[in-house]
């Protein structure tokens, strides 16, 4: 093949990718614009014919509905303690269980971190049941500590961060020893710098992951004064199949998922780092 | 410790300097150590002492513990039996950070997030060094390896060559009894390689210290060492000085590992001895008179070693043996010659730069008996007495 056709296959390679990734990015892209629109259209105008989204009038008053409701603020407060709480708690257990599985030598740790890695397999369900009656005996339902503590058990993250710290070379560590640092030393000082990607990933995740969680802040936070957003928007939802009140639902959806698009634009870098597997370092 | 050049302009430091020159260099002993990995041992029985300011070299192939050896040194390797004492007093049982000892990584292991500055400064803030002093230390490393200008940048701004100069900065500035380089030079270019052993070289003077260095590079060793410890299969082989290892290689082994080309190796039968040596003769039944006393030797089978440079092409029929060339490299300086003797044994000899000889040549070889190398069959080397070859 000659030159000038290898390289006007690539350019026609290059164009086929990229229509692609157009198209798939529209594909991603329009259920999002779908709910964008119809949560700015009044909900009468939806019931007669969803269509109407293409047309004006638009309105912001679904987004109005919510605010007027004196406990979203509390719900949304609710959520940040909790995901804050959760990411800043996983981020310190995954970190330092982490650079032991990947730098200590002790007895049972290779069993012990299979053990950590059998708890990806188990689901959430599985649990709920006795997790649910242990709480309620700990008096822990409708407190902080009853949303926060289950997240804490984070086996991707444990394997995450053990993962990363063996790719760091462990000359750095020996250096650090012939520096005169301690090990405490040499985890924050030298290793946990490091690991910046890998923290801003896990925690990126877990902040969405807790965010967005459903299922047991809905089992454990039974009073209003304890419901995160995902749940306190789900219980003003009145109608079973949401006929009569479709762009408040929508509204509600923007609502509690505009927090998380801002962290995504913000640390967007990390997280196509993270999907793609590659290290910054 | 830190003496000549530049850094004995700095007033605040000379204090110290003074102060640290009673045992400003290490005395290091190693004695009988054994290091096992499992249930293999990897340093059996090794004894060594290295004298102060000396340069040490561990010279060796890849896998017979030289490495191990300079890590159970620098505290990075525990020590299964023997002693390892700097100065008189043990240091096998100390932690790394507490055996006043510097090393120079192969990897140059720079901690990546901090600075130039940050890395030379790190060791020293851990033992509570004073601000004041640090930077002193830090900017004199930096003006005297020439990266002054550096040390705001970070290691992953940096080519390979002045990575190599922080990590040796970061050792410097320590102002350690000793240092340790891994294979420092292995992951530079060969230009770079070339400068920077004679950096290395230019530096040892003007910083007086023990220094033991790890390569499995001749030539790096035979440029830098004081004495080469030249070790092979968990054990020490020869130890001694470029020219000790070079002339007069204890073992087989030795002799096959230093000197480029190789060795030439060539079985012969001790005939018996007379005046000054005894006389071998080769394959091809030709005999040869060699420097070697004939009362170290019984008669019976040998391998004889002769370096290049001991076996010259001789004008026609003025040479002991002939043989057939087969191979002709041309170094400029002079020509090496593979010539094929008549029993099928390969020697390389040495002509001048415009030699005339071809290949398939017969051309005429004369052996210098003086520096001819008898091995027995334990490969243990016998040679002629010491000064008549050097």
């Amino acid at each position: 093949m000659s030159r000038s056709t290898s390289i006007m296959g690539r350019e026609f390679g290059d164009r086929l990718v990229l229509a692609l990734v157009i198209v798939f990015a529209l594909i991603m892209l329009a259920p999002v614009l779908w709910v964008i629109g119809l949560s700015l259209k009044a909900n009468a105008e939806l019931m007669a014919d969803t269509n109407s989204v293409f047309r004006a009038p638009y309105t912001v008053m679904n987004y109005f509905n919510i605010l007027a409701n004196s406990s979203v603020f509390r719900w949304i407060l609710n959520s940040l303690i909790v995901s804050t709480c959760l990411t800043i708690g996983t981020l310190i257990l995954c970190s330092l269980a982490g650079y032991g599985f990947a730098r200590l030598n002790f007895p049972g740790r290779d069993i012990l971190f299979v053990a950590v890695l059998l708890g990806l397999a188990v689901p959430e369900q599985a649990v709920l049941i006795a997790r649910h009656q242990i709480f309620g005996i700990l008096k822990l339902h409708n407190t902080y500590q009853g949303l926060i503590l289950p997240g804490l058990s984070a086996p991707f993250g444990v394997f995450l961060m053990t993962q990363y710290f063996r790719a760091i070379p462990k000359e750095l560590d020996e250096a650090a020893l012939l520096d005169n640092a301690s090990r405490f030393k040499i985890f924050w000082k030298v290793l946990l710098p490091l690991t910046v990607p890998a923290q801003a990933t896990l925690g990126i995740f877990t902040f969405l992951w807790s965010w967005n969680d459903y299922f047991w802040p809905l089992i454990s936070g039974t009073k209003n004064t304890m419901f995160t957003l995902t749940v306190g928007m789900a219980s003003t939802q009145t109608n079973f199949a949401q006929s009569e009140g479709l762009g408040f639902l929508m509204a509600q959806a923007i609502f509690a998922g505009a927090p998380i698009l801002i962290l995504y634009l913000f640390f967007q870098k990390y997280i196509v780092t993270a999907v793609s597997g590659a290290a910054v370092r | 410790m830190v003496v000549a050049g530049d850094f004995a302009a700095a007033p605040k430091r000379s204090r110290s300097i003074t102060a640290r020159e009673v045992d400003v260099t290490a005395h290091i002993e190693i004695r009988d150590v054994v290091k096992r990995f499992g249930a293999a041992t990897v340093i059996d029985h090794l004894s060594l002492s290295i004298d102060p300011n000396e340069f040490m070299v561990f010279l060796g192939p890849s896998g017979c513990g030289k490495s191990t050896l300079l890590r159970m040194i620098a505290g990075l390797e525990s020590v299964d039996e023997g002693t390892i004492s700097i100065n008189g007093q043990r240091i096998d049982n100390l932690p790394p950070g507490q055996r006043d000892i510097a090393m120079v990584f192969q990897s140059y292991a720079l901690y990546p997030h901090m600075t130039v500055a940050d890395n030379m400064a790190f060791g020293l803030r851990n033992i509570g060094v004073a601000a004041n002093v640090i930077s002193a230390r830090v900017a004199e490393a930096g003006r005297m390896l020439e990266i002054g200008h550096l040390l705001e940048r970070k290691p992953g701004q940096l080519s390979g060559g002045q990575r190599q100069r922080v990590a040796i900065g970061r050792a410097i500035v320590k102002e350690p009894k000793a240092f340790l380089f891994d294979e420092p030079l292995s992951n530079l270019d060969a230009a770079l390689r070339v400068r920077t052993r004679v950096e290395l070289a230019q530096l040892r003077h003007r910083v007086k210290s023990t220094m033991i260095f790890v390569t499995h590079d001749q030539i790096e060793a035979m440029t830098l060492a004081d004495r080469i410890v030249v070790m092979n299969n968990r054990k020490i082989e020869q130890i001694g000085t470029p020219m000790e290892i070079y002339s007069r290689p204890a073992t087989r082994f030795v002799a096959t590992f230093v000197g480029s080309p190789t060795m030439n190796f060539v079985p012969v039968r001790v005939a018996g001895g007379g005046a000054g040596g005894v006389s071998v003769t080769l394959g091809d039944g030709t005999s040869v008179k060699t420097a070697v006393p004939a009362m170290k030797l019984e008669p019976g089978e040998f391998t004889l070693g002769i370096r290049a440079e001991g076996v010259r092409v001789a004008p026609n029929g003025q040479g002991v043996t002939t043989g057939t060339v087969d191979v002709l490299e041309r170094l400029g300086d002079r020509t090496l010659v593979y010539t094929k003797l008549k029993d099928g044994s390969v020697v390389v000899a040495e002509d001048i730069g415009y030699s005339r000889v071809a290949v398939n040549d017969t051309v005429s070889l004369s052996i210098d008996g003086s520096r001819v190398h008898l091995f027995d069959a334990s490969d243990r080397a016998w040679h002629c007495e010491e000064g008549i070859n050097g």
